[in-house]
């Protein structure tokens, strides 16, 4: 394949590194190879996904392309101006004002003076500091940092974008806008690098997608497809012993990963977030039927676990963190989660996730203690509260939170006597999203009933988006409020 | 070799710009500002030639200006090498998150100093001017003789920039070995001060050639003779190139030691 439209050439990269002796900082160094073999070409005008658990060698390979670490081996080119998202304002001076650093950042950036002096207010326009540009950038907030970085690099039309998790910073108007330009690059024919766990950004942005694993590619393809490849390499944590020469156990891999962490007896293996419907979706419209299904395998805990489940906004302020010891069987929130399971046909034994079809036909229950939920429920039927997708008896609104079981059941002791099921499925449903216009991530746990061991937790690593078409109301969450006005 | 120089080339305006930053940012709240970079070496000169002029009784003619070169000589070289040191280290921050030719650093670092010394030089010269002495032709090779001190001192800044990364002693180490052949330096005394016998060691410290070269245009008035300006062309080419190799090996692995 010979073709000369490339932005970004990489041939048999390789990267070692030089670890310290464990044990009392022994002599003896240790080599590791953070990136070996890695080949590819972006395009020009592409967008090129890296994705990959932590310690994979995503930010490396960024930042060899960056040409800020040598590689070891093979090499990285690149053709034309390199803006690196990588870190921003790194370039920053913090005893020199906004306006004098967007000067130096140009240069550091190689950008001709004259185009600077051009460029310089729209720059400050887009930054929006337009009142602090005299001010020395340490006495800047975190985001007002950022964003003048950001207006910076975006203004000097770079021909190849290097982006590592950028996108959890400055508030939304800023983030949309920047996005938008971003995106114009493409359309000149720049091309991107993106560095992401945001897998709705990935898939919405990616031509093509690699996976890195333990330093190698694992893949290369479609972002779907990547992606899916992904999942299932954290899922398993199988397969990986023929893609690297480290030989690392998968619980150290899940250590790598600083968003995961626990000891998987009880395996989170997917999140995904569903419509009324059961449909997969990452875009929800404020008052919308929100759902996020927890797959699990329980792989022989005899408790209880909880599950929990925490909403935050891109600046990692948590709006909602509930878990099912709270609220399952109790009515304090009015909300339900359900554990539900299926029927295991290979081995007939019962599990407790049913397919969505069936999941429609809502029924309330007795109340039962959880050990009868491998043995007692009927085939495919999936248990849950009373809240679950109809309206409470009372008439009251309904309110987010998991699906209880049953009405009546005695939460806590219900919760005790629980036994999870090998494989289900946790629901958490909320009736009517409350939140408004903007991203959202979202964690998924499970701990041991007494909330002291992390089965599995997965913080931050999904996200969805919320568009508010004819909401005027700023902030993220929607409360019940009203207004009168009168004349005195 | 080539597309360094290149590369540098296009970095330019960051060249300048770290430049000005380095001079604009030293003194940018203080009353005096910059002054204080000429009445610093100015007060010491002043302590110095009172010392020894008066108290230990040097016998050499015009001993202000005799100091006052071999001073400013010594300081441009002594001075900016060991800020040049840290250039690399305290620029860790950018060098770790961004691509930049790092040759940028001790360069943008040595040449503000230089800036700085570059004025003491020329009160020196109306110091001269002002003791009775007139300069002739010779001042024509001044410029030259600080160019040469320029890029020996920048040959030095590079050795030790890139050792100062791997061992963070080095900058001590450095000021140490400055401050010792500063006596062994004939700076504030003279060549026959010293004991006849002793007096071949002088010919193994480089600095001797360098305090000497700007000796003569200023104090001497005359052209260095070979025997000065012969090793101070040999002394420059040989530090300048060997830090420039010993910088460009390592450069590449700097970041690995950067934190």
């Amino acid at each position: 394949m010979i073709s000369d439209d490339w932005a970004v050439r990489v041939n048999s990269l390789g990267i070692k590194f030089f670890l310290r002796g464990k044990d009392g900082g022994g002599l003896r160094k240790e080599e590791f190879w953070a990136l070996r073999e890695v080949n590819f070409e972006v395009k020009k005008g592409e967008v090129f996904g890296i994705i990959g658990s932590n310690g994979s060698g995503k930010s490396t390979l960024l930042k060899i392309i960056a040409g800020i670490y040598p590689a070891t081996e093979g090499r990285a080119e690149v053709r034309g101006k390199i803006a690196p998202f990588i870190e921003l304002g790194a370039a920053f001076n913090p005893e020199l004002t906004g306006a004098e650093n967007i000067y130096l950042a140009g240069s550091i950036y190689r950008v001709p003076k004259r185009t600077i002096r051009e460029k310089f207010d729209q720059i400050v326009e887009f930054s929006g500091l337009r009142k602090f540009i005299h001010t020395p950038v340490k006495n800047y907030s975190s985001g007002m940092f950022i964003r003048l970085a950001f207006s910076i690099i975006i203004f000097f039309e770079p021909d190849v974008v290097l982006i590592d998790e950028i996108f959890a910073v400055g508030d939304r108007v800023f983030q949309e806008k920047s996005m938008e330009k971003i995106l114009s690059f493409r359309e000149k024919g720049a091309s991107m690098l993106i560095v992401s766990h945001d897998m709705g950004l990935i898939k919405q942005l990616c031509n093509r997608v690699a996976v890195l694993s333990r330093g190698r590619l694992a893949f290369l393809g479609r972002p779907e497809e990547a992606i899916n490849f992904y999942l299932d390499l954290i899922k398993k944590g199988e397969g990986l012993e023929n893609l690297g020469t480290q030989t690392f156990s998968p619980e150290q891999l899940v250590l790598n990963d600083a968003r995961r962490w626990g000891n998987r007896q009880v395996e989170i293996t997917r999140v995904e977030f569903v419509d009324e419907a059961g449909r997969p979706r990452e875009v929800f419209r404020t008052g919308d039927y929100f759902e996020a299904r927890i797959s699990y395998i329980n792989h022989g805990v005899d408790d209880c676990p909880v599950f929990g489940v925490a909403i935050y906004t891109i600046y990692r302020l948590l709006l909602y963190g509930p878990n099912t010891l709270e609220n399952l069987g109790t009515q304090t929130f009015s909300s339900a989660a359900s554990y539900s399971g299926q029927r295991d046909k290979e081995s007939g034994k019962k599990s407790f996730f049913g397919p969505r079809s069936e999941q429609d036909k809502l029924f309330t229950e007795e109340p039962a203690p959880c050990e009868s939920w491998g043995e007692r429920e009927k085939d495919s039927k999936e248990i849950q509260g009373e809240f679950h997708g109809a309206a409470r008896a009372d008439g009251r609104p309904r309110e987010p939170g998991f699906m209880a079981d049953r009405e009546g059941v005695e939460g806590i002791d219900f919760h005790r006597q629980m036994k999870l099921p090998r494989r289900g499925k946790v629901r958490f449903i909320i009736d009517s999203l409350p939140l408004l216009e903007g991203d959202y991530l979202f964690s998924a746990s499970v701990y041991d009933s007494s909330l002291t061991i992390a089965y599995d937790h997965h913080e931050m690593m999904y996200f969805f988006r919320v568009k508010s078409p004819g909401i005027s109301a700023f902030g993220a969450v929607r409360l019940e409020s009203r207004w009168l006005i009168s004349a005195d | 070799m080539r597309s360094t120089w290149w590369e540098l080339l296009s970095y330019r305006d960051l060249l300048f710009n770290l430049i000005s930053i380095e001079l604009k940012l030293r003194y940018r709240h203080s009353v005096l500002g910059f002054l204080w970079q000429i009445i610093n070496p100015l007060f010491y000169l002043l302590l110095l030639s009172i010392v020894f002029s008066r108290v230990i009784r040097f016998n050499i003619e015009n001993y202000t200006i005799y100091l006052f070169a071999g001073l400013a000589s010594w300081l441009m070289i002594q001075q900016s090498s060991v800020v040049a040191t840290g250039s690399i280290v305290n620029n860790q921050g950018l060098i770790r998150k961004i691509y930049i030719p790092k040759l940028i650093f001790p360069v943008a670092v040595l040449t503000a100093q230089y800036i700085d010394h570059v004025i003491l030089v020329i009160i020196l010269f109306f110091f001269s001017l002002f003791f009775g002495l007139s300069p002739n032709g010779s001042l024509v090779l001044l410029p030259l003789i600080i160019l040469a001190h320029y890029f020996f001192s920048l040959g030095l800044s590079l050795i030790f920039a890139s050792a100062q990364v791997k061992v963070r002693d080095v900058q001590h180490i450095v000021a140490i070995i400055f401050q010792a052949l500063f006596y062994a330096t004939p700076i504030i005394y003279s060549l026959d001060f010293l004991p006849e016998k002793f007096r071949w060691l002088m010919y193994f410290n480089p600095f001797y050639y360098f305090v000497e070269s700007l000796r003569y245009p200023v104090y001497y008035l005359a052209f260095p003779p070979a025997h000065i300006s012969g090793p101070v062309i040999g002394l420059t080419a040989v530090s300048f190139l060997f830090g420039l190799f010993i910088f460009r090996r390592g450069e590449k692995y700097f970041v690995f030691h950067l934190s």
